[in-house]
């Protein structure tokens, strides 16, 4: 305890410099922090599952996929066709149109913050299906039971929408607030909306649900109107996302589907939602390969010089103070460890009070760090990033001092001495 | 009948190499010191005297010869062993302090201490009994920038008779002290040497300090060129 009081002191001696280092310590674990959250988070939603697996079945020649409507019934049970084909029950699919319009209609006079982009789809599988939102009961119940009461006042609400909070910020709306929707995608469908709620903080406070029906009844009504289908008529279905238990029952369920003579004009294909964010993300490969292993190591690095420098300058500061120790009876190793437990006190420290600081800031202050990719509109820091602090600090901290501590531990006493004399 | 001996030393030899040239320090050097001896080594600068001190202190080792210290010949010790060794074995007193600014007088004091298996509350005995045999028991919060030179090197003093070391090496004590302050300091020499027994070895260049001690060998070009016992009343 003594020892570790002596090397609290020594790191307090020359206060300035102290907190110039751990100032930069931080600085470079946030970066780095702020890194490997991204990095992290996509790791993980391209990580292919063994259980509870959800697959995506999108159109197979074309992107962005617009199968027919028609796919959305039989696609959402699993495209059974021979008895003992494997059904998907019904609360683990659904299927995802997407509406885009703005509250303005000229044209030209709109401004894309006051445009929004709607999942369109059934209400209770946004509780159901939705990732993030599908453990809610489970993360946070009591917010599950207020978005279970929005849910089913959108399933009273035929055009009812359920809007992110920023986004709902953005279009300066409120909960309640009715307006018209003229429609960018859909031409002619334009759509008349009433705020029902909001959707619990998170990844989706910029994303904007609404009921499929309605959209299909917009669909219908352009048909009576115009005595003619409208162009997107059988190219309205974006997705479709089902829910299946393990591997071999996603080998089935996608076997059953893509050779199905039913699903063949559009064909359709079946993949993992890992595997799908996979490949959207494989535009982006050369830019995460950066930063995992340009960027990042290139910031470890340079807190290790940075340190390095740092604890250079005490130790050849302090070479006499170091002979005096040793002549009291310190050895070589206690001098060794005073060097290297000060660097990695400090390392340590400044590495958990920046990755603290970033994950309260970042997740509880900014709601998330706003990266759109992937339909992924935030980053959270995961609360993992609070060791990886505390290692990125300590292992920069030991690296940068084991050099200083070396040159500290060889101060020869009477060579010391015999300058002073 | 004649006093143990604290330290012994046999045609001792050391040199250094600098820029390729080989400086001879002490040349074939022997001595005794016996036990609670106060022992002063004079000598022009180069004579070798702080490099004698240095390794009866074992602060360094001999380039040929052997050193005894309190029993243990200390010539072919390693380093590590030797730092071990200095803990319990060597009390040493620098001309300049050299405290630990960041450090109270106390816990200057007590520093020797942490390598020594004590708990906290025996450390801090031993190192307020320290601080009381040099008078400085009303100061050991201090930090050293708030104390004289004399009352810093009475803490200097005090670190190094903490771990109750057989001998004191003193590198001039007094050389950084106004007459009345190193006078205070030689008697406190004197009385660590006659009330607690402790042999003293001190290298100084103030023929008034070296009248102090017991007995004053004079160094030159590394070889003992004169000495002679003084007696004290």
């Amino acid at each position: 305890m003594k020892y570790l009081s002596l090397i609290f002191r020594n790191i307090s001696r020359n206060r300035v410099r102290s907190i110039l280092t751990a100032l930069g310590t931080m600085v470079l674990v946030l970066v780095v922090t702020l890194v490997w959250s991204v990095l992290d988070f996509l790791q993980k939603a391209t990580s292919e599952k063994n259980a509870n697996i959800k697959a995506i079945v999108t159109e197979k020649w074309q992107f962005p996929s617009q199968m027919p409507f028609s796919y959305a019934g039989p696609l959402s049970e699993g495209g059974p066709r021979e008895k003992g084909d494997y059904r998907v029950k019904p609360d683990d699919s659904m299927t995802w149109q997407f509406y885009g319009g703005s509250l303005v209609q000229d044209p030209k006079q709109r401004n894309p913050l006051e445009n929004l982009f709607a999942f369109a789809m059934e209400p209770r599988k946004i509780m159901t299906m939705m990732d993030d939102l599908d453990d809610l009961p489970k993360r946070d119940p009591k917010a599950a039971e207020e978005f279970k009461k929005v849910i089913e006042k959108m399933e009273q609400t035929k055009n009812g929408l359920i809007v992110g909070k920023d986004r709902l910020k953005l279009l300066n709306k409120t909960v309640g607030d009715k307006f018209k929707i003229y429609s960018i995608n859909y031409k002619g469908i334009d759509l008349d909306f009433e705020v029902v709620g909001v959707v619990p903080p998170g990844r989706y406070d910029g994303s904007v649900f609404m009921r499929r029906d309605y959209l299909l009844d917009g669909l219908d009504q352009y048909e009576r109107n115009n005595k003619k289908k409208h162009p997107l008529a059988e190219k309205t279905l974006g997705l479709v996302w089902l829910r299946v238990p393990d591997q071999p029952t996603f080998q089935k369920v996608a076997k059953q589907i893509t050779t199905n003579p039913a699903f063949s004009s559009p064909a359709v294909k079946v993949e993992t939602s890992s595997s799908g964010i996979g490949a959207f993300l494989d535009a982006y490969r050369d830019l995460f390969w950066g930063m995992r292993y340009l960027l990042a190591p290139a910031i470890w690095v340079t807190l290790s010089l940075v340190i390095s420098n740092a604890i250079s300058i005490s130790v050849r500061e302090r070479r006499l103070e170091f002979a005096v120790l040793k002549v009291l009876g310190f050895r070589p190793g206690h001098i060794l460890w005073m060097v290297l437990g000060e660097a990695l006190l400090l390392g340590l420290s400044a590495g958990l009070l920046s990755a603290g600081a970033t994950w309260y800031f970042v997740n509880k202050v900014m709601i998330g760090i706003k990266f759109p990719i992937a339909f992924f509109p935030a980053f959270f820091i995961p609360i993992d990033a609070l060791w990886w602090g505390v290692m990125v600090g300590g292992v920069a901290a030991l690296a940068g001092s084991l050099l200083p501590a070396w040159s500290a531990r060889t101060v020869k006493v009477s060579d010391v001495f015999a300058k002073i004399a | 009948m004649s006093k143990a001996l604290s330290v012994e030393v046999r045609d001792v030899h050391k040199f250094f190499t600098r820029g390729g040239e080989r400086l001879d320090v002490l040349n074939g050097l022997s001595l005794d010191v016996p036990q609670q001896e106060f022992l002063a080594l004079m000598g022009p600068s180069g004579s070798g005297k702080t490099t004698l001190l240095n390794l009866i202190a074992g602060l360094d080792t001999p380039s040929s010869g052997e050193i005894q210290v309190a029993g243990a010949v200390i010539s072919q010790m390693s380093e590590a062993a030797l730092a071990t060794w200095r803990t319990r074995n060597i009390g040493f007193v620098f001309q300049f302090y050299h405290l630990l600014p960041v450090l109270s007088a106390l816990e200057n004091v007590e520093l020797p201490l942490l390598l020594l298996p004590l708990s906290a509350k025996q450390r801090r005995e031993q190192a307020l009994n320290a601080l009381d045999i040099v008078g400085l028991a009303d100061r050991v919060h201090h930090r050293p920038g708030q104390l004289s030179g004399g009352q810093q090197q009475r803490v200097g003093i005090a670190r190094a008779i903490v771990t109750d070391p057989a001998i004191i090496v003193a590198d001039e004590p007094t050389g950084d002290l106004d007459a009345k302050s190193a006078e205070a300091i030689l008697e406190l020499l004197v009385q660590l040497k006659s009330s607690l027994g402790k042999s003293i070895v001190m290298v100084t260049h103030d023929p008034r300090a070296a009248q102090r001690a017991d007995r004053t060998l004079h160094l030159d070009k590394g070889r003992l060129v004169e000495s002679g016992m003084l007696e004290h009343a």
